[in-house]
């Protein structure tokens, strides 16, 4: 059984959005983009949002959810991903590396199929909705394997329906262009201008330590059950090349040095961290602000 | 006009007066949002309860009890809820959303809540897979607390308590985290799913930051956003404190009219239409939909001692001076508080349509109300009313 993560990163884009709104910021570029949900919810609020990330279906969850405007999935879309398709010929053992270990034989076979399916999927904001929902029945999978008596079984097709069907629900316009790459983080940040800059850096070596529903599903993704995170991660800034502390304070004063355009850069940390980002910040920006609702949820704000 | 006197010269405490205010504001919140009376008491009783049972400490048990309570406030104005939006239904299912969020900015604003409260209200519809809103958080990331408000939520909607249970067995994994499902499983073998009566924590309410007449005027202030009357409970408060004080009427019972002026328009709250956009206030035709609203205003307040005596005469705004109004009340039945703001909301609604109308078809307000004296309106508070009036104009 795989280890999942105790304590998850809280973004919580509402009051992100606050802390944009006292700013009167209306654009925002989030280099450390991870799933975009937030991305979405500022996006409904009129904020016009890019966002950048290495891992691949981060990128395309967020051309479901951020780039597209529009475009859905309807009922017999749906149910072209979630079944094997007449005439079709699957790679049924795709991942049956994963058999008996994560998942069982059906659920490795559906994985494959599931793939396939969205592979051949016409529309890149089909595709983006597509993998979030199916990535949401693929945590449940990894939770019911934890606590196989307390969660209901669902059929796969019925929960990988009802997940897909519900991203409709965040599909919307705010009339401006957002955008989402696949890049690292400084490409991103000098790509676009915007009134914002939020990074909420990963914590050193985190690409080692990084939970198991995150990595998994962009090996789903690419295909490849043997896929591992420090593949993507492995030229980039914030991979193995600042892996010890001054290598690591230097990335990020490298970030805070090409946001020196962004007339407001929001940071967010934990109070435990604080004390290792608040002195980068400071020397980058003359006027700063520490917002600490929570312990866990702190927020450096720098303005030029 | 000083609000929240003590009219029985009982000494309550500042704590218990706040929190009768913070009783409303849960009352008014659950019918701006829809739900069924009592929805807030029954949440909160749920979550107090439900967290002493998963070892909670007092301190996370009494935020519990204020965010169920508070639960529902940011329905009140919500841009999704609020009358008279032209929104497509998906875009207000989608500014629905930030009801949270919003019930979260209004407590942040309470300065005698506990501070845990504001976040409890804005994570208390997250869940667990990460589909919840408003801020979609999954997994760990949503505090224990909110999850737990989320099941006291369950309870309180919950008809039956075994209906409870099977909603959380279903959400297990989903909406609610395994864990706290199996948590909640727990308190319900010990409690039978019947959260045990809970006093209100007024030991947790640091009751001299906040004043409670301030919090009332800000809970009359939502009512009227999301009544689109903005600006109706100033005009009707002064006019009616105005003929209060015109016609000699008691201090307790000018206390209890400040209180129903800020308050009668909790019964329109969920109605597409205000009553005056249905009806002309001086027309038969509208008491029954008067009468409604004001059962509906008075009902948000049962069981709530400081505002017990502003439920009268809310109750009875609708009555006629003639005896044909609903309640049947005649004359001096009338409570003098109930004759007041009947006469001020109507006056308020004549004056409002006065000030729309072209210069050319006006009819001043006055002309029409003067006619209603003695049949809907006390004369004497008629009277006072247009003397007012005149005075101001």
């Amino acid at each position: 059984m795989i280890e999942l993560h105790e304590r998850t990163r809280r973004i919580s884009p509402s009051r992100l959005h606050e802390i944009l709104a006292a700013h009167d910021a209306r654009s925002l570029v989030d280099p450390f983009m991870g799933l975009p949900t937030h991305l979405n919810y500022l996006k409904r609020h009129g904020i016009a949002v890019h966002g950048g990330d290495l891992l691949e279906w981060f990128v395309r969850v967020g051309e479901g959810i951020v780039v597209n405007d529009q475009t859905i999935l309807r009922d017999s879309e749906v149910a072209e991903i979630v079944e094997m398709l007449p005439g079709r010929i699957y790679p049924l053992d795709a991942f049956k590396a994963w058999e008996g270990v994560f998942f069982s034989e059906e659920q490795c076979m559906y994985l494959g199929v599931w793939l396939d399916n969205v592979r051949n999927l016409r529309s890149d904001g089909q595709t983006g909705l597509a993998i979030l929902g199916l990535w949401r029945v693929f945590c449940y999978w990894l939770q019911k394997s934890h606590a196989p008596d307390d969660m209901p079984d669902v059929a796969p097709s019925e929960l990988a329906w009802s997940y897909i069907r519900q991203t409709e629900s965040w599909v919307t316009t705010n009339l401006r262009h957002n955008t989402v790459r696949s890049a690292d983080v400084l490409t991103t940040i000098s790509a676009q201008p915007a009134d914002a800059l939020f990074i909420a850096p990963p914590a050193r070596n985190s690409f080692r330590t990084a939970d198991a529903r995150i990595w998994m599903w962009e090996a789903w993704w690419q295909g490849n059950p043997y896929f591992t995170i420090e593949h993507a991660y492995k030229d980039s800034l914030f991979g193995a090349r600042s892996a010890d502390e001054h290598s690591y304070a230097r990335a990020i004063a490298s970030v805070l040095s090409a946001a020196a355009e962004y007339p407001l850069v929001v940071l967010q940390t934990t109070e435990r961290r604080l004390a290792e980002f608040e002195p980068l910040v400071r020397n980058a920006r003359a006027r700063v602000e520490i917002l600490a609702p929570h312990a866990n949820e702190i927020y450096i704000v720098a303005k030029r | 006009m000083t609000l929240f006197q003590d009219p029985d010269a009982v000494p309550r405490t500042a704590a218990s007066r706040l929190a009768d205010v913070l009783d409303a504001f849960g009352a008014v919140g659950d019918r701006a949002a829809g739900n069924a009376p009592g929805t807030a008491r029954r949440k909160a009783a749920a979550a107090a309860s439900i967290a002493r049972a998963t070892g909670r400490s007092a301190a996370d048990a009494n935020a519990l009890y204020f965010a169920g309570l508070l639960h529902a406030v940011g329905a009140i104005g919500n841009l999704g809820l609020r009358r008279g939006n032209t929104f497509s239904e998906r875009t207000a299912t989608m500014a629905r959303w930030d009801f949270p969020a919003d019930g979260a900015r209004v407590c942040a604003g309470i300065a005698a809540l506990p501070p845990e409260v504001a976040d409890l209200v804005r994570w208390q519809a997250e869940a667990w897979d990460g589909t919840g809103f408003p801020d979609q958080l999954r997994w760990h990331g949503i505090p224990i607390d909110a999850q737990l408000l989320q099941l006291a939520d369950i309870v309180a909607r919950a008809s039956d308590p075994d209906d409870a249970l099977v909603t959380v067995a279903g959400l297990a994994g989903r909406g609610i985290g395994p864990d706290h499902a199996n948590a909640f499983v727990r308190w319900f073998h010990l409690t039978g799913g019947e959260p045990e009566p809970v006093e209100t924590p007024l030991d947790a309410l640091r009751a001299e930051a906040s004043p409670p007449a301030p919090l009332l005027d800000l809970l009359a202030d939502r009512i009227d956003a999301h009544n689109a009357t903005e600006g109706r409970r100033l005009r009707v408060t002064r006019l009616a404190e105005a003929v209060a004080e015109r016609i000699g009427l008691p201090v307790a019972e000018r206390d209890a009219l400040g209180l129903a002026t800020r308050t009668f328009a909790a019964g329109e709250l969920g109605h597409a239409n205000g009553e005056d956009e249905r009806f002309d206030p001086l027309s038969r035709l509208g008491i029954a939909a008067r009468a409604e609203n004001a059962a509906a205003a008075a009902a948000v307040f049962d069981g709530n001692q400081t505002f017990a005596r502003a439920a009268e005469i809310l109750r009875a705004r609708a009555a006629w001076y003639d005896g044909t109004g609903q309640p049947a009340l005649t004359h001096d039945a009338i409570p003098k508080g109930a004759a007041v703001l009947a006469a001020a909301v109507a006056y308020d609604a004549l004056d409002s349509v006065h000030r729309t109308q072209i210069r050319e078809v006006r009819t001043a307000p006055a002309d029409s109300f003067d006619t209603a004296a003695g049949t809907q309106f006390d004369p004497a508070v008629a009277r006072a009313l247009l003397d007012v009036a005149r005075a101001h104009a």
